[in-house]
């Protein structure tokens, strides 16, 4: 390429590039794929998926084995895993060969595809849902106009496979926690969309790019230091609203009750073991982080935070893992709520509230614009 | 002078969701692939036996479940559709209020009348004891005492 090119590419590339290009262009630009037609586009896409859903797996694998036991630990006033590497790190891949090297046993009553797809089906769902969540630092798979309602619809289906793993494991302790699961899911989807919609209108948009743009204005400036519009400050009514019913759809304390442990043993994952345990269990952690992403992208301003640009990743990374320390928070300080109790809030308390807060934000977003 | 594409490569986005997808699918296959070499299998029949706490599985576990839970399931279908046809009022809402070819009236009317007519609908099922997971014993019998 002859310097002129150059330049002209440069001077064009400026005015024309509307959005951040996202991360497969920037992987098929770097790697010179683009040039290989829809092979190289969807080498390039594969190359960016296979990067984010390692990232992801990667947050579950230092979640799940280690910063749980050491939260959890530090709650009750222990130590929990101290002897394999720093801190006791390498429990992590101790865990994963000591789970997966386990004997792998059917209940003879199962119904084998089902009882086979459910844990695929739980983890792989969770995982589709960060498709769309922009991660700072150009890390974003696709950008899709209907990101918000891709994200909650993606995240809706592991109920099915909830219910798959409670009913296909002919254990009545399984059957009951699948029947909770999706009465839970129930009660609690529409107080989360709902609340959800009350901050598509401040942004006017679907789209995830647009939304975390829309909160990079400056709500309040105080000399030295301007606060950002993040909508959790702008609506802190709506942003509580919405952790309720996030806790309530991934099913962590005090809303465990389809897993609850005193009562069901384990409700839907009792019969499970080895990898099937693993997986679903990996699906759990990954909605605990997808919730926490979601909750990031549309209340916390996203990558946003001082800095450089290029730390967004770092930023968004934080609070995920800062709503992922709340959950871990609430688990050893909240106690479980039963299960009349929990469908009781869902329709009776937050569902109302977030008609409330949905009808609020419109009528005071009408009055003031 | 002609306007070339820059030269980031434009693609479809709905690709790298379909690689997502792949991905996620790909992942849990691997794991089970990994484990099926290195996991023992060690055949035993009651090793195999329904979980019940360590006693011997009674009945089965297909039994007839309390069915009163289903309006709730209609109820959830009615306000999903709702969520659905909210969502594009709720993306043209602020546009509209800024536009001042509506009045707020005609922007927020309708949705105030839908929501409403929902709510009544809640408050029905609320009512008849419909969103609750289960009646206790007590309720039912002083429902059935009622003159």
């Amino acid at each position: 390429m002859s310097r002129g090119e150059t330049a002209e590419s440069l001077q064009i590339a400026g005015p024309l590039q509307v959005g951040e290009p996202l991360l497969p262009e920037r992987i098929s630009d770097i790697t010179g794929l683009g040039e290989f037609g829809v092979a190289g586009e969807l080498t390039a896409a594969f190359l960016a998926a296979f990067l984010v859903g390692n990232l992801m797996l990667a947050m579950t694998g230092v979640a799940g084995p280690w910063a749980k036991r050491k939260i959890t630990a530090a709650f009750t006033d222990r130590i929990a895993v101290n002897r394999a590497g720093p801190a006791g790190l390498f429990i992590i891949v101790a865990d994963a060969v000591r789970l997966l090297s386990k004997e792998n046993i059917i209940p003879e009553d199962a119904d084998r595809p089902a009882y086979d797809l459910a844990p695929i089906v739980v983890a792989s769902s969770a995982m589709l849902g960060f498709a769309v969540i922009p991660m700072g630092s150009g890390v974003q798979l696709a950008d899709p106009e209907v990101g918000l309602v891709f994200v909650f619809a993606v995240a809706g289906i592991a109920s099915l496979g909830l219910v798959m793993a409670g009913y296909a494991s002919a254990n009545k302790y399984s059957m009951l926690g699948g029947l909770r699961a999706v009465a839970q899911n129930v009660a609690y989807e529409i107080p989360l969309v709902v609340t959800g919609m009350s901050v598509v209108i401040f942004a006017g948009s679907l789209q995830m790019s647009t939304i975390v743009d829309a909160q990079t204005q400056t709500l309040l400036d105080l000399g030295i230091v301007s606060i950002p519009a993040w909508y959790a400050l702008v609506n802190p009514f709506a942003f509580v609203l919405f952790l309720v019913a996030n806790f309530a759809e991934v099913g962590r304390n005090p809303f465990d009750t389809p897993e609850a442990p005193t009562e069901i043993v384990a409700g839907y994952q009792t019969e499970y073991s080895s990898v099937y345990f693993v997986l679903i269990y990996l699906g759990e952690f990954l909605h605990i982080f997808l919730g926490g992403a979601i909750i990031a992208t549309i209340f916390l301003g996203g990558p946003a935070g001082p800095g450089p640009e290029q730390l967004g990743i770092v930023w968004f990374l934080i609070k995920i893992w800062g709503v992922f320390m709340l959950t871990q928070w609430l688990r050893s300080a909240v106690p479980r709520v039963r299960i009349d109790q929990l469908i009781e809030i869902g329709w009776k308390g937050l569902l109302v509230l977030s008609f409330a807060n949905l009808v609020l934000t419109a009528v005071i977003v009408g009055l003031i614009a | 002078m002609r306007f070339e594409p820059p030269n980031v490569t434009e693609m479809n986005e709905w690709i790298a969701v379909g690689m997502l997808a792949f991905v996620g699918l790909l992942i849990p296959l691997g794991m089970m692939a990994v484990s099926y070499l290195i996991r023992p299998s060690v055949p035993e029949t009651s090793k195999r036996a329904t979980y019940e706490s360590g006693e011997v599985p009674t009945g089965g576990t297909r039994i007839r479940f309390n069915i009163q839970y289903y309006m709730v399931a209609l109820l959830f279908l009615i306000f999903d559709i709702e969520t659905v046809l909210l969502f594009p009022w709720a993306v043209v809402y602020l546009d509209a209020v800024e536009s001042d070819a509506v009045s707020l009236a005609e922007i927020l009317g309708p949705m105030l009348i839908f929501v409403a007519i929902l709510l009544v609908g809640l408050a029905w099922a609320w009512r008849s004891g419909a969103v609750q997971w289960a009646r206790s014993p007590f309720q039912v019998e002083a429902e059935a005492d009622r003159p």
